[in-house]
């Protein structure tokens, strides 16, 4: 069980899945930062909050100098304050957005920050906010440059499906846990919550599912193979069918949902043993 | 943990010269060209100015840096297409693991 579930899971909702308990969306869940106070909680991650504490930058001075312990303890500074991503399928999304409000969309910090991207247009944007932290955008206006389209919920089910056809994985972005502020459209390698999880394991959550290959179905198009942002889905050349590595699988769906033929699909992962526990 | 973690290894060090490099935001060319996407560009602020939205066309409003440095080949495409030259590259000292072997073949 992902440990993100032990602390705020709930079985009667969402089959004890955290990101389905509704008590997580709750306005109390939102930290509110006393006057003179450093960041902490909700406005961690924010532009100037993410300076006041290790970053990226420690975590490669530690790798430099072959120092685990303190590599272990910047990423333990990073879980204890609730930062953190966990990757989610189509259909959970769906249901995320279902509890949450409210939602608006907004551009990809990310993509701004690496590529140099200045999503200014609304059919553009890439990323959503969610929470009532939305409600106090217009405090962070280099953030939120360009502005936030608030939409309902059919517009942002759209929107979302829209985004997982252009292949781009789910994530639920945490601002102190199990606070959810963000639910973000990523791709390899602009993202950061993709670097720091593709690159180091740390930092993101992998999903609660797996993919698996029907390969009566699979009649080897490649499709898929584009999808995966992970390396862990491949052609198998030998007998020309779509090959998955679980260990390295994250559970995002775009192999499924971009499989014209319906060969992939998600089992839980629970019921696969030797990757049940394997969640970064 | 389902990644080996390069403990230990020697990454690239990247210096950007901002006295060169004033506007990366407008200009973005070593950021869209690099195939790692080691570059960012993120805005100096000062606490109070928050909620001020500031002009990437202002001299120094942004700065380039190399936050994914780990990833860098030296590929040196960003050189190449720096029209400023503000960019330096510092390749860490290679370490050369030669395996130990026995034996006459291999010994000479």
């Amino acid at each position: 069980m992902c440990w993100m579930c032990d602390q705020f899971g709930d079985q009667e909702y969402g089959n004890g899945i955290w990101y389905l308990n509704p008590r997580n969306y709750a306005r109390n869940m939102y930290k509110l930062r006393a006057p003179g106070e450093g960041f902490k909680g909700a406005e961690v991650g924010l532009e100037t909050g993410a300076r006041s504490g290790p970053g990226f930058g420690d975590i490669l001075n530690a790798v430099e100098n072959n120092d685990r312990a303190e590599f272990d303890r910047i990423t333990g500074i990073m879980q204890e304050r609730g930062q953190g991503s966990q990757i989610v399928a189509l259909e959970d999304a769906d249901r995320v957005l279902e509890l949450c409000s409210p939602i608006g969309l907004m551009a990809c910090i990310c993509r701004k920050n690496a590529r140099a991207i200045d999503e200014r247009n609304e059919l553009e944007y890439t990323c959503m906010g969610m929470g009532v932290g939305m409600l106090k955008w217009e405090r962070w206006p280099e953030r939120y440059k360009g502005g936030v389209k608030f939409v309902n919920l059919e517009e942002a089910k759209e929107w979302n499906h829209e985004l997982d056809k252009r292949g781009f994985v789910h994530i639920l972005m945490l601002f102190g846990a199990p606070f959810i502020g963000g639910f973000c459209q990523c791709d390899y390698p602009d993202c950061g919550a993709l670097r720091n999880a593709v690159d180091f394991g740390i930092g993101s959550l992998k999903g609660h599912y797996v993919a698996m290959v029907d390969y009566d179905k699979c009649n080897g198009c490649g499709i898929c193979a584009q999808r995966c942002q992970w390396g862990a889905l491949k052609f198998e050349v030998t007998n020309e069918k779509a090959n998955i590595d679980q260990f390295k699988c994250y559970g995002c769906g775009l192999c499924q949902t971009g499989c014209p033929r319906g060969a992939i699909y998600l089992v839980e992962r629970k019921s696969v043993p030797a990757v049940a526990e394997v969640w970064t | 943990m389902t990644y080996g973690l390069p403990m230990g290894r020697k990454f690239p060090k990247i210096t950007v010269d901002l006295e060169k490099c004033t506007v990366p935001f407008l200009c973005k060319k070593c950021l869209q060209i690099c195939p790692e996407a080691v570059f960012h560009v993120t805005r100096i602020m000062q606490k109070e100015e928050r909620l001020k939205e500031m002009d990437p066309r202002v001299d120094g409003n942004y700065v380039l840096f190399a936050a994914r440095r780990d990833k860098c080949t030296v590929c040196n495409l960003c050189l190449d297409v720096c029209p400023v030259d503000a960019i330096k590259i510092e390749v860490p000292a290679a370490e050369r693991v030669r395996p130990k072997v026995s034996g006459e073949q291999w010994g000479r």
